[in-house]
């Protein structure tokens, strides 16, 4: 990229006036050209597709899709600057590779600190494809509630009490819930790290359950166990799934 | 219940200390008064204290047993003259049948011991009562030492819950978020930036007013509710809109400070918070004679909050109602399909 030419940044955030307070103190910066500004998360993940932006100023609290979970729908992330009224998730934040992490309100100065932050990662150039392993694989602090998923433009956000199971097909995760099934791309460390343990359980190496969903285990051959779900599916136990259920369910 | 002199390493130590001492002084008059060998002075001594020792320690009983606050004077003084006659006598009988049975040969003594049984009763009389008087004092010194670690524990504890209502009345990211909205205004519009700051100023000042435990006129809390919503209003625009139905006539009504504006607040925690489009809160205010009935109603998406059970805020509200009405009808919480409702009846004393 040319030195000289600015980098380009989207807005994502919620609230008009947060917006506005972007732009009035960027304006006349030629280090940045905000090219979009967007009002939720479903937004961003288009425009991210679309514009491919070196930089993203990203609220936490946005409706339907929190700032991380859009994160989780963009396929190749750009630089993020997190912007929000949360002290809490800091933290999380700079596991997700955040740039900067400012707390509302904010001075001009204080921006402009993290626009060259962000200005010289970006010029710099971090190898792309690393960033989004760091992304997905990164250890989370805390457990997640929903899962966002995305087919074509469509993106579906399924709260965690409705996952069924869960199975592991090559490079995706198959979700299953009540209304359908939805493919994600993550591995199975993934949600084993950021589901809540005592809810899912893992049972197989393709296979994690929803606990509630249980109905019985049944022994299929010699040292091998079915477990039957209540919508009437039937899964392959491991032996060290065996014993985790044992652990979980106290029999 | 359990004796404190025994209960009370140190208590014991001293108990055991004085009797000890009491001993040794009776030996002395013994040899120096009486002239009486230093044999028979150490064993009347020892066994006429040991036994007044012993029968101390069971005095516990008739004193934990009649509490002066709890009886009159008179049943007090009748049940210690009893206990004081029985035990007294009890000691003297015994010590005097041992001792006389043990120096039968001593004519000397045996004219002493029941020459002397007069003083005996006499001295047993008052050692009866310099005991009794110590479990009292015992007894009054504990309970003040639990007054004060009550009342150190009940203001503690008053203090914390001051802090809650506190924090839970100012939500510190409804507080950041507005001070970012004034900070964007003040580039934008000065003069809307100060209308923010004097609203945000007055409904902080409304919050810190200690309000909980009053109860406040529906025009005042309305009077909040509306700054409240105003700043809200800067802060979401059009995605907020608030239908107010609220009858004049019941504006005088009586009502707990501070109890609708965390109603609101949760009503645009899921409703706005969590919508792209508008968001409509209706807010209904119905009143007779006896009761006002407020009823605040917005949509919210199921998809995406999907929580069972009521939150935090509205179990205090539930709680404070209790407190104050000491009712727990008063509250309902109907949540059908996409519209989440409250309701609560104020009755009006």
């Amino acid at each position: 990229m040319n030195i000289m030419e600015p980098i380009k940044a989207v807005i994502i955030e919620d609230e008009e006036l947060a917006r506005e307070l972007i732009k009035n103190y960027l304006k006349g910066n030629d280090m940045v050209e905000i090219i979009r500004e967007c009002e939720n998360g479903f937004d961003g993940v288009k425009a991210i597709a679309e514009l491919k932006p070196d930089l993203i100023f990203l609220d936490i609290q946005m409706p339907k899709l929190n700032g991380f979970e859009m994160l989780e729908l963009v396929d190749d992330p750009p630089e993020t600057i997190f912007i929000t009224a949360h002290n809490d998730f800091a933290i999380k934040a700079f596991e997700r590779n955040a740039v900067d992490y400012l707390l509302k309100p904010y001075s001009k100065d204080r921006l402009l600190m993290a626009l060259n932050k962000a200005v010289e990662r970006i010029r710099n150039q971090v190898p792309a494809a690393g960033k989004v392993k760091t992304l997905i694989q990164a250890p989370i602090t805390e457990k997640m509630e929903r899962v966002v998923v995305k087919s074509g433009t469509k993106i579906k956000v399924i709260p965690v009490e409705k996952i069924i199971y869960l199975e592991a097909q090559d490079d995706y995760v198959m979700i299953y819930t009540a209304e359908g099934k939805h493919l994600k791309q993550a591995t199975m460390k993934y949600f084993e790290d950021c589901l809540d343990p005592s809810v899912f359980i893992r049972v197989h190496r393709s296979y994690m359950v929803h606990v509630d969903q249980v109905v019985q285990l049944e022994p299929y051959s010699r040292d091998n166990f079915v477990l039957k779900l209540k919508n009437g599916v039937a899964l392959r136990v491991s032996r060290s799934g065996l014993k985790s259920l044992k652990e979980k369910l106290s029999f | 219940m359990f004796n404190p002199l025994l209960k009370v390493r140190s208590y014991f130590i001293a108990y055991s200390g004085i009797w000890c001492m009491i001993a040794i002084i009776h030996v002395l008059i013994l040899i120096l008064f009486q002239g009486f060998s230093i044999g028979l002075a150490i064993t009347e001594s020892v066994l006429s204290n040991f036994l007044l020792a012993l029968i101390g320690l069971g005095l516990w009983f008739p004193v934990f047993f009649s509490k002066l606050e709890k009886e009159s004077i008179v049943n007090f003084i009748l049940k210690h003259l009893f206990a004081c006659l029985l035990s007294v006598g009890l000691w003297v009988l015994i010590h005097y049948a041992i001792l006389n049975a043990l120096f039968a040969s001593n004519k000397e003594y045996k004219e002493f011991l029941v020459s002397s049984l007069p003083w005996r009763a006499g001295i047993g009389g008052l050692f009866y009562g310099a005991i009794i008087l110590v479990y009292y004092l015992i007894i009054n010194y504990q309970n003040f030492r639990e007054k004060l670690t009550r009342e150190a524990e009940l203001k503690a504890l008053i203090r914390e819950s001051e802090l809650n209502s506190l924090k839970s009345q100012i939500n510190p990211h409804f507080l950041f978020n507005s001070l970012n909205s004034i900070s964007s205004l003040t580039m934008i519009s000065p003069e809307k930036a100060q209308d923010m700051i004097i609203k945000l100023s007055e409904f902080l000042r409304y919050s810190l007013s200690n309000k909980e435990e009053k109860l406040t006129s529906l025009r005042d809390e309305i009077a909040n509710l509306t700054r409240y919503l105003d700043i809200e209003k800067v802060r979401f625009g059009k995605r907020l809109n608030v239908i107010n139905n609220t009858n004049d006539k019941c504006f005088d009504h009586k009502l707990p400070g501070l109890i609708l504006q965390p109603l609101i607040e949760n009503a645009i925690k899921y409703g706005v918070h969590e919508s792209i489009g508008q968001t409509d809160i209706e807010f209904t205010c119905t009143c007779a004679e006896r009761n006002l009935r407020v009823n605040i109603r917005n949509r919210f998406d199921p998809e995406f909050h999907y929580k069972k059970g009521a939150g935090i805020g509205i179990q205090n509200i539930r709680s404070r109602l209790k407190i104050m009405y000491g009712r727990d009808d008063l509250l309902s919480v109907v949540q059908s399909g996409a519209i989440f409702e409250v309701t609560i009846l104020f009755p009006q004393i």
